[in-house]
């Protein structure tokens, strides 16, 4: 059962009431996802209000085959996607030379929250997209891997090796958390 | 549970432990401002010339269309309409009218006779 049910019958019978509680329930996972597709580009914020824009206005397409939640990922990554294409290759290559991860400096204090996100954010950075978003969205989002699937319109073993492959490259720049944790 | 699986399982948790981005509190705010702006738009859209300029084109091309072909059509009916009417009042009592060299008095007793011999 979805547990966002009763609100988005309400919000696509256009409540704005039960749609602004939609946006609070989702905008932290909404926000979470666009910095890390976005490598910490600074315009996620932008990129998560468009999204919710968006989800207003297809609202009413919405048919109740996966979770609310699930659909909202969609359209965000969508979004997110036309909005890299919108900016072009040349931007992408002046974004990924300027903002390129820097290797997790092993004396950076790991004990605050702002730290451990910024070690995480710069590491899923290093991944290629395709990674990076299956990865993202099983352990940051928590998608299971068959709705990851549909997502992406790729089979669950694609899935289930990207995110495989993901973990693997990601875990020598994670080290930092590890040590910490120790 | 081989090292591999550990592994795994290490970075799965590290990535589920990352503190949650902090959302800017006029987050909700402003996107039911980009809301009402998407519809306020949309209204202004009604009104924009240039769209209905873009809306119109195929009538207004169609209207073109169609005053290109009418005339050639139009011209041979109403000249032959015209030329109908006029032999239809034509009577001898009007042909007189035309003539130059008419006195009044032949005038009047054709058009009171309705006859062409008025001369």
């Amino acid at each position: 059962m979805d547990p966002d049910r009763a609100l988005v019958e309400a919000a696509a019978a256009g409540s704005r009431e039960a749609f602004d509680e939609l946006v609070r329930r989702h905008q932290v996972a909404i926000v979470s996802l666009a910095r890390v597709l976005t490598s910490g580009r600074g315009d996620a914020e932008d990129l998560a209000q468009e999204v919710f824009v968006r989800a207003w206005k297809s609202l009413r397409s919405f048919r109740a085959d996966s979770a609310f939640r699930t659909w909202l990922h969609r359209v965000a990554i969508n979004v997110i996607r036309t909005n890299q294409s919108r900016q072009g290759r040349l931007m992408r290559m002046f974004t990924s030379a300027a903002d390129a991860p820097e290797a997790p400096s092993h004396e950076e204090p790991v004990d605050t929250a702002l730290a451990r996100r910024q070690i995480i954010e710069r590491a899923l950075a290093s991944l290629p997209e395709d990674m990076r978003v299956a990865v993202t969205l099983r352990d940051m989002q928590g998608l299971d891997y068959r709705d990851i699937a549909a997502l992406l319109d790729v089979p669950i073993g694609t899935v289930e090796s990207r995110i495989f492959r993901a973990r693997q490259r990601l875990k020598p720049l994670l080290a930092p958390l590890f040590r910490a944790e120790k | 549970m081989t090292e591999q699986d550990r592994d795994q399982d290490l970075v799965a948790a590290a990535l589920a432990s990352a503190p949650p981005p902090e959302v800017s509190p006029g987050f909700l705010a402003r996107v039911n401002a980009r809301i009402d702006a998407e519809r306020d738009n949309g209204w202004f859209a009604i009104l924009d010339f240039k769209v209905w300029t873009l809306r119109l084109a195929p009538a207004a091309a169609a209207v073109a269309l169609i005053a290109v072909l009418w005339p050639a059509n139009s011209r041979s009916t109403t000249s032959s309409s015209t030329s109908t009417a006029s032999t239809s009042s034509f009577t001898p009592a009007s042909a007189t009218d035309w003539q130059n060299d008419v006195n009044a008095n032949a005038l009047l007793e054709a058009a009171l006779a309705g006859t062409t011999n008025a001369r």
